[in-house]
């Protein structure tokens, strides 16, 4: 019973040190010493001693008085009469744990009872004595209680239920009676075996703690086992589910073989399907069909009626429609009429009413081309475009664009109906075919020739407006003399070209067809001529240009002959020009270019070196084909210059000495026309511009911000000049951070392509760590087209395969087969890239009853 | 010696029925197709776009209910079958091909809160907030039921009163137990009127349990206090219990992976916990905006469907941080339950607007019969639409989405919020000293404490 409680006490101390109730020290000590006697003296040597029990529960209050020695009332009682006597040898006990006799010198300098007494404790608790050893060195304390100790006045120990008892002195009584040893050797054997000692109970929640913890591992256990399949599971690049399973018929035969007729018809149906004798009969011959094809009386009644009523229904619709036809009322037509316009078929349906709209269409066509309400010439039309709002405001471009289409869907043509207009059209596209396929150049240069006939002939003078004035009137009639002239010319000109039939012939023609038109007449026939042929001829449209004479017919044919609106600023310029011509110097410069690719042909014109001269600095000016001409004419006067021009530069210079020149110098010479250098410098500035473009300068929209002059004297918003010098500044940065800035000699484009953007991902993508696995892993296409028929399959297959309509069970356990190799080294993300290598893993697998397998 | 000759025989040129196909030899050099990357990502994209027109997950609206439906079972042996609950005490059998009532099981005082039904398909448990537990014999399903619209009335099998109302009630896979959750969680057979074991841990009533499908003897519970907590019946005694800083509505084992749970919680986010670690969850699945009221995994352990408080269903990879897929109609309201179907290729939702709606789990299948090549086909659209999903063009279209005008507004606001706090804690974080501010992931952050 003291093994036991001690046990308990040990425990508790464990779990809970220095915690507990406050129990008296001499309660913790008997606990300790279960052998010593209850309540006696010999205690209190030992009330010090807390330090030396560590497994108890720890004392913290301060010794109380009574306790202490300051107030020893009672004196200490060295020997209690209820303690075994001497003579009393308990032999089992002692002969147990003799192997710790060898300590019990150690105690010979202290009294016997002391001796005896460490050896008692360690035959009760099998402990060595040296762990008794300190308490008997204690100096004894007496312990007193408050009051003498009767029945009245039980001690601590009791009232708080642990009034101990020890085996011992229970034993006390009996001791000697028969059966004794008996008993005292059981309780030695019991208090031996430490099993057999039954623990006190934990409190519940310790006990629960316990209970869980130990649940925790066996569930943790159970859960592992599984970890062999779900690891093989969610490597698989396919998890299969279900294939297995039959799912029963499935063709359509199969199915109908199980039908069972439920209603009286399929019943009826059947019972005519299943009867043998109409089978046979129709598998002999189709004689007896026709004996069982009998056909009842009351069928044949039923269907002469049916017959019947069909005919008088469509008798009594004739009648209906008959009465219809007879109404004359122009009201129920005139309904009747409008609901047949109302539906589109009713239009399709009458051909007169398409009639009448086709001609309605026209009608509105005819209007349209007359008035051209919706080709813009309306006043706000105009006045936006003039101001130019209807590139501004898209709603006004819209609009406009509108008008412009409603206008197309008028005056279009109406193919069906009218046939007359189209053939007028097409007779004007002949016109102008003729003009321009037809450009033989006998046949040209006749035409030239009548033209300027004509010309020539009638050159009236108006009499009327601003052209009558008298200085007007002198001035065009020299001018018509010069024209006449020019036109006679011409003619000459004309003959001999006929004569000679040469191929540049058609140009000059043209050139002097032009030349004549001026005047307000010949205003409205030029430009007419001069646009159709424009893709053959040079011709001169403009009356200004003429007014300079003869000599300027060859600028005039420079000149853009389409924009009249030029012809204007160009009168000056060509007498600028004139004014270069007595200045030598301004003809030392040419674009090589034109040499280099132009026909170095010769010219037998009757115009002066002079004049043609000044065409070297229209150049600029003129456009497309003209430079042709120009060209034409360089050509010849830069004959005329006496060879100063060496591999395409003139030079004004005269010739010098001949010195020959260093290695340098002729290397600079020979490769003097291509400054590569330069080229390149400005090949790479184009770039840099095109792909690091300069910011827009800050602009003002006219009108804003310049209300008052205050305004207008500030200048452009700071805002506006700081986000302008933000953007220059980034721009240098951005120049400066590429990297072919530090080479000059090479262009490392960094522009960015929108369209193989969008094959590109910004980030890596999650599963993926390094960017040439993901880059493996989009290498090779899946598709059919790229791939042998054996293994699309495989790159194709999804990552879950089940069947619609089959209950899928869950997880079944199965033993980890050792055989089997995991192969762990292809993470999820990429199995599609090696789909065989999961097949050879799953396939062992299959072979067992499991439902769900893996394999590839 | 050994001479090389071409061989080639008429058999493989030649088809044995006219509708074979003809044999088309390709040289699959990589060099003769230069495009072959540009073709697929072309057909990747198209795929994509095909599978947003082809999009249709609606299926049909099951209507019957009088009330909010509030709990569903799948038979688990029937395909065809769905059992629904509803607040007012009502319960009925559904044929989900016709998507018509096939009986109806009368007898609850109130709300049924739990809905179960045996693995062999034969025996329905229902409990509710009348504090009985009612056991229902499963009519057979017989060819008639679908065409005959009669609907038949079923006597309960038995009923058991006990001391407190139901909140939730699973049935053990393969067994004869059922565990309902209540004011604690009790283990109950079906032929005692009493629970023949009863689990207590906290004071807090068990809102729901669920039994792990492929360890028949565990199942997870939780309570009211926030905890999740996993109980094994041979042992009788709990195992493990975490305690989170939000409620979990309701848990799902994956079938396919035993160790694994994932719980449906109040805060709009589903963790997954590997049931020998719950210290961190494995996964966090965000996406709803409201709180999670049920979830269910799909059978083929890949998957799972969430249906919340927010009006919509959706379907999360069972290791993805946000749903694949979200479904909504304008009419459906509060999801309270959600089921996969058996075979994975349908989804089931239950909500307050008293309807089950039937949707399809792949929004863009084609169901029916479909031959070899168009397998085959859609296969490869799906493979090559895997293979560029990363790609922006590819990744936008596939993610796209139309939201119901309040969660859009909600997953804004959502968003606005977490920014803020994550400025905060990067301030905070910036202006203390280093490795004072410990942030935790998010894994752990909703976790409070494991409880021993």
């Amino acid at each position: 019973m003291g093994e036991k409680r001690r046990s308990t006490s040990k425990t508790l101390g464990k779990n809970k040190r220095r915690k507990g109730p406050h129990l008296p020290n001499s309660i913790l000590k008997t606990i300790a010493n279960e052998k010593r006697p209850l309540n006696s003296d010999e205690e209190d040597d030992e009330i010090d001693s807390d330090d030396a029990i560590v497994d108890l529960y720890e004392y913290e209050e301060g010794v109380p008085e009574e306790e202490s020695r300051k107030n020893n009332r009672y004196d200490p009682v060295v020997n209690y009469n209820y303690e075994l006597p001497e003579d009393f040898e308990d032999e089992n006990v002692e002969s147990d744990d003799d192997d710790e006799g060898g300590n019990s010198d150690n105690e010979e300098g202290e009294g016997d009872d002391v001796v005896r007494h460490t050896r008692m404790l360690q035959a009760v608790t099998g402990m060595p004595s040296a762990a008794f050893d300190g308490e008997s060195k204690r100096k004894p304390v007496l312990f007193t209680e408050a009051y003498p100790e009767s029945e009245f006045n039980p001690t601590r120990d009791v009232l708080e239920g642990k009034g101990l008892l020890t085996i011992d002195e229970l034993m006390a009584p009996i001791e000697g009676k028969p059966g004794f040893n008996e008993l005292e050797k059981r309780i030695s054997r019991m208090q031996k075996d430490a099993q057999a000692v039954v623990h006190a109970p934990l409190p519940k929640p310790e006990r629960e703690r316990l209970e869980r913890k130990a649940v925790k591992g066996l569930v943790d256990k159970e859960f592992n086992k599984w970890v062999h399949m779900v690891k093989r599971n969610r490597e698989a690049p396919t998890v299969y589910f279900n294939q297995n399973v039959s799912l029963g018929y499935s063709t359509v035969g199969a199915i109908a073989s199980e039908f069972q007729p439920r209603t009286d018809f399929e019943k009826k149906m059947a019972s005519v399907l299943n009867d043998n004798e109409l089978g046979e009969a129709h598998d002999e011959d189709g004689a007896k069909l026709l004996e069982l094809n009998e056909v009842s009386v009351e069928d044949q009644i039923k269907y002469r009626d049916h017959i019947a009523k069909m005919r008088s229904l469509l008798f009594r619709h004739e009648l209906k429609s008959k009465r219809i036809k007879k109404i004359k009322s122009k009201t129920y037509h005139r309904l009747k009429g409008k609901d047949l316009k109302k539906s589109a078929m009713g239009a399709l349906m009458d051909p007169e009413m398409a009639k009448e709209e086709a001609m309605k269409q026209e009608a509105r066509r005819v209007e349209e081309r007359m008035t051209l309400k919706h080709k813009n010439t309306g006043k706000w039309a105009k006045r936006m475009i003039s101001r130019g709002l209807n590139v501004k405001y898209d709603g006004t471009r819209a609009a406009i664009s509108e008008q412009l289409q409603i206008n197309a869907t008028l005056s279009r043509k109406m193919n069906s109906t009218n046939d007359g207009s189209s053939s007028d059209e097409s007779d004007d596209e002949e016109e102008l075919n003729d003009g321009s396929d037809q450009d033989t150049p006998s046949k040209l240069i006749a035409k030239a020739r009548e033209k300027t006939l004509k010309t020539v002939e009638d050159d009236e003078v108006p009499n009327s407006g601003l052209l009558s004035l008298p200085f007007m009137a002198r001035a065009m009639k020299k001018k018509n003399e010069e024209a006449i002239e020019g036109g006679k010319r011409a003619l000459e000109e004309y003959e001999e070209w006929e004569n000679s039939g040469g191929e540049e012939n058609p140009k000059k023609t043209a050139v002097v067809s032009g030349r004549r038109v001026f005047g307000a007449t010949a205003k409205v026939e030029a430009p007419k001529e001069s646009r159709k042929d424009s893709d053959n001829f040079y011709d001169n449209s403009d009356s200004d240009n003429d007014t300079e004479g003869i000599e300027n017919n060859d600028l005039g044919a420079v000149r853009d002959t389409a924009s009249p609106a030029r012809n204007t600023g160009a009168i000056t310029e060509t007498e600028k020009f004139d004014d270069d011509v007595e200045n030598p110097a301004s003809k030392t410069t040419f674009d090589v270019a034109l040499f280099a690719s132009g026909s170095w042909k010769k010219m037998k014109g009757c115009q002066n070196a002079e004049t043609k001269k000044k065409l070297k600095k229209h150049v600029p000016y003129s456009k497309g084909q003209d430079k042709k001409e120009s060209r034409d004419d360089e050509s010849e006067d830069s004959e005329s210059e006496a060879e100063e021009m060496v591999d395409g530069i003139l030079t004004s210079a005269s010739k010098e000495t001949y010195e020959i020149p260093s290695q340098a110098e002729l290397i600079q010479r020979a490769f003097a026309g291509d400054d590569v250098v330069d080229e390149f410098e400005k090949e790479k500035q184009e770039v840099l511009n095109q792909e690091v473009p300069e910011p827009e300068k800050p602009v003002l929209v006219p009108g804003w911000g310049q209300w008052t002059n205050i305004q207008k004297k500030r200048g452009l918003p700071s805002w506006m000049v700081r986000e302008h010098e933000d953007a220059k500044k980034k721009r240098t940065l951005d120049l400066k951070t590429r990297k072919d800035a530090r080479l000059r000699h090479v262009i490392i484009s960094e522009k960015v392509d929108k369209k193989v953007e969008k094959l590109h991902t910004t980030t890596l993508p999650f599963p993926y760590t390094s960017k040439e696995v993901f880059e493996h892993s989009m290498r090779m296409p899946i598709g059919p087209e790229f791939n042998p028929a054996t293994i699309v399959g495989s790159l194709n297959r999804p990552e879950v395969v089940k069947r619609a309509g089959v209950i899928i069970k869950p997880l079944k356990f199965e033993e980890a087969n050792p055989n089997e190799k995991v192969d762990d080294e292809h993470p999820r993300s990429n199995q599609k890239q090696n789909p065989k290598k999961g097949g050879k893993t799953g396939k062992g697998q299959s072979k067992g009853k499991s439902k769900q397998k893996t394999k590839a | 010696m050994k001479i090389k000759t071409l061989s080639r025989s008429v058999d493989e040129y030649t088809r044995e029925r006219s509708q074979d196909l003809q044999r088309v030899f390709h040289n699959f050099d990589p060099s003769l197709r230069p495009m072959e990357k540009a073709v697929e990502y072309k057909r990747a994209l198209t795929a994509a776009k095909l599978e947003k027109i082809f999009a249709r997950p609606f299926v049909g609206a099951m209507d019957g209910h009088r009330d909010g439906v509030s709990c569903m079972a799948k038979n688990p042996n029937y395909l065809k079958g769905i059992f629904s609950a509803s607040m007012d005490g009502d319960i009925r059998l559904w044929d989900i091909s016709s998507r018509r009532t096939v009986c109806q099981f009368p007898g609850h005082q109130g709300a049924v809160r739990g809905l179960t039904v045996s693995t062999d398909g034969n025996v329905l448990v229902s409990c509710g907030t009348d504090c009985t537990v009612r056991l229902w014999k499963v009519p057979r399903p017989t060819l008639e039921d679908s065409s005959v619209s009669s609907e038949n009335f079923i006597e309960p099998a038995a009923e058991y009163v006990w001391k407190n109302a139901f909140w939730a009630v699973d049935h053990q896979f393969e067994g004869e137990l059922f565990a309902t959750a209540g004011a604690q969680l009790e283990i109950w057979n079906h032929n005692r009127a009493s629970p023949v074991q009863s689990f207590q841990w906290g004071t807090d009533s068990v809102i729901s349990v669920r039994f792990n499908p492929g360890e028949p003897d565990i199942l997870a519970t939780s309570a009211s206090d926030r905890s999740i907590t996993i109980y094994d019946l041979r042992m009788s005694s709990a195992a493990r219990r975490i305690i989170m800083m939000t409620k979990t509505n309701s848990i799902a084992w994956n079938p396919m992976e035993p160790m694994n749970l994932t719980a449906a919680n109040e805060d709009g986010s589903c963790y997954s916990f590997d049931g020998r670690k719950m210290d961190e969850a494995k996964c966090v699945h965000k996406d709803h905006v409201s709180a999670v009221m049920d979830i269910d995994f799909s059978p083929t352990g890949r998957e799972f469907v969430t249906g919340s408080y927010d009006r919509s269903v959706r379907i999360f990879p069972y290791n993805g941080g946000h749903s694949r897929e979200i479904y909504h109609t304008k009419r459906m309201q509060r999801v309270f339950c959600v089921k996969y179907s058996c075979d994975a290729t349908y989804v089931l939702s239950g909500s307050d607007d008293t309807n089950l709606r039937l949707w399809k789990a792949k929004a863009s299948e084609q169901l029916g019969v479909i031959l070899p090549r168009e397998q085959k086909k859609h296969e490869y659209n799906e493979a090559v639409k895997n293979r560029y999903k990363h790609l922006p063009e590819v990744k936008r279209i596939v993610r796209h989405r139309h939201l119901p005008k309040p969660i859009y507004k909600a997953l804004g606001i959502i968003r606005t919020v977490n920014d803020s706090k994550r400025r905060k804690e990067d301030r905070r974080r910036a202006h203390s000293a280093p490795g004072t501010i410990v942030t935790k992931p998010l894994r752990q952050r909703r976790i409070i404490k494991e409880v021993e």
